[in-house]
């Protein structure tokens, strides 16, 4: 049997996250392609509406990445990225499909080993986890 | 003027119409007859079973509106007209009043809420069939039924005849469920709290104890005797004993409710509680009567649950919008429940998914307007 390929979404905004998925492509650095790059311009763009359609759309995991707080290029709006982050974290685990499978990394454009590190991890961990529950297409 | 009296309308006829001394209908019809208010919005009973909100500025209309309906389920906050107006309100009617207030839906200076205390009302659908079966009786040949001492009693042309609600809920009838581990009974959060709890037995059913609240309810209370409407006298310390004490009851009973309801889905696992959620909410025929009936939305024609999800989805977008939405602001008041045409059980599910962000918030909606909503509240506190 194939071993099973997560699918991950990664909201990234226009300033820092995707500078530094950027930067991890031109260092090399090597990381699972299992992740689909969704660029925005400011996290706080990031409606919970696109997390859960993700879900719902298959997407094994979701990461939510954005400017350090404080570095937003929109003054403050990643403080609203992260109010709805609490909202969502509560609502992904009371429905039961697992925490870990929604995460807020603050990725600034300089860390592009942090980007790296960050999808090695997710994908090992939902590897371990197997496909979500969500998903349309897991069979019951 | 503050503090606690025991009130009734001076019109005999109030009076016996009334619930409970008809205190609530004369300080209405007082508040339309001084001018105090534009209109008075009141639930027109035309059976038993049914009521339909009017908006009116007649006060005898207001007075003929008088009595107890516990077989009706409304809530009153999303018919509340712009412009002075009077309502009477349950706790869940006041709380919705007051989320739409911060939602900037009415402005809650100009609504006066006369709080009604209240131990849960009933689907009428379920009332009709539990007369049937429960009573013995012909539900069109009720005329008229109160609740007294944790009995419900039913008034026909021949006489009453009471059963214990505790014995009606055990066969599945009874009170909405989310009545029965509802832990707001007085609702302090309107201007004025009205019932009969706390009354002594000689006048039990003819007078009404009143607490005065806010400003505004002094205001309606004031304007209730100066004009004649309404004779009050301070209600006596053991009253006010006996109204925290039956209050008391009813929020250990609202409690063990909550734990027999709840414990069950705490107990599942994780895949277990979200195959319990897609079965219950895949039943979703998408009609949107719950999001009509719900008091806290608000967001109209633009909403971001209007959005229409594949097919194939586990959990209808329209729920999983609503489910987030309502996190910090489900008043739980189930309404969404009581008209949801799948028969899936609503208020159960978005309590659970509010009880968890609220707990965490440390925030309960529909209190006072000092903290706006959470969600919304925090982008407006920071642009």
């Amino acid at each position: 049997m194939k071993e099973f390929d997560p699918k991950i979404v990664a909201f990234c905004c226009n300033w820092c996250s995707y500078a530094g998925a950027d930067l991890a492509g031109v260092s090399r650095m090597q990381y699972p392609p299992n992740v689909r790059i969704i660029k925005v311009m400011c996290s706080g763009r990031i409606d919970p509406l696109f997390v859960l359609m993700s879900f719902l759309e298959g997407a094994d995991a979701v990461l939510v990445t954005g400017c350090h707080i404080g570095d937003c290029h929109y003054i403050d709006a990643n403080h609203k990225t992260k109010n709805r982050f609490e909202f969502l974290k509560e609502m992904i685990a009371e429905l039961g499909i697992g925490e870990e499978r929604l995460r807020l990394e603050w990725i600034s454009a300089t860390e592009g080993e942090k980007f790296a590190d960050m999808v090695k991890e997710t994908v090992e961990k939902i590897k371990k986890m197997g496909p979500s529950p969500l998903s349309p297409k897991v069979m019951q | 003027m503050k503090g606690c009296f025991i009130a009734w309308a001076t019109d005999d006829a109030t009076r016996k119409r009334g619930g409970s001394g008809g205190f609530v209908s004369a300080a209405l019809a007082a508040a339309l007859d001084n001018n105090l208010v534009d209109n008075v919005l009141v639930l027109k009973k035309t059976s038993p079973y049914k009521a339909t909100p009017i908006v009116t500025n007649d006060p005898k209309e207001v007075l003929e509106c008088a009595g107890s309906l516990h077989f009706v389920s409304v809530n009153m906050a999303k018919y509340v007209p712009p412009g002075r107006v009077a309502l009477p309100a349950k706790p869940c009617d006041a709380m919705g009043v007051i989320e739409r207030a911060k939602r900037g839906q009415l402005d809650l200076d100009e609504v006066y809420m006369l709080g009604l205390n209240c131990g849960g009302s009933l689907h009428p659908k379920k009332a009709k069939k539990m007369v049937e079966e429960m009573y013995n009786l012909d539900p069109d040949n009720v005329i008229g039924e109160d609740i007294l001492k944790g009995e419900l009693i039913l008034k026909t042309a021949d006489g009453e005849k009471a059963l214990k609600i505790d014995d009606l809920e055990e066969k599945g009838y009874g009170r909405r469920e989310s009545c029965r581990y509802c832990e707001t009974n007085i609702p302090r959060m309107a201007d004025l709290a009205c019932g009969n709890w706390g009354l002594p037995v000689d006048k039990l059913g003819k007078t009404t104890f009143v607490e005065v609240i806010t400003n505004k309810g002094e205001e309606i209370f004031k304007n209730a005797v100066d004009t004649g409407y309404v004779e009050f006298e301070p209600a006596s310390d053991k009253a006010i004993e006996l109204r925290d004490k039956i209050d008391n009851v009813m929020k250990g009973l609202a409690e063990k409710w909550h734990k027999r309801l709840f414990e069950p889905i705490e107990k599942l696992s994780d895949s277990e509680r979200l195959a319990f959620y897609v079965d219950a909410l895949n039943r979703c025929i998408g009609c949107g009567a719950c999001r009509k009936a719900c008091p806290v939305c608000t967001c109209g024609d633009s909403a971001k649950c209007l959005i229409e999800g594949d097919s194939n989805y586990k959990i209808p977008l329209f729920l999983m919008v609503r489910l987030l939405h309502l996190m910090d602001s489900c008043i739980g008041c189930g309404r969404c429940e009581d008209v949801c045409p799948a028969g899936i059980p609503l208020t159960l599910i978005h309590r659970r998914f509010a009880e968890r962000m609220q707990n965490k918030l440390g925030y309960v909606p529909g209190i006072n307007l000092d903290k706006p909503p959470y969600f919304e509240g925090e982008l407006r506190e920071d642009s």
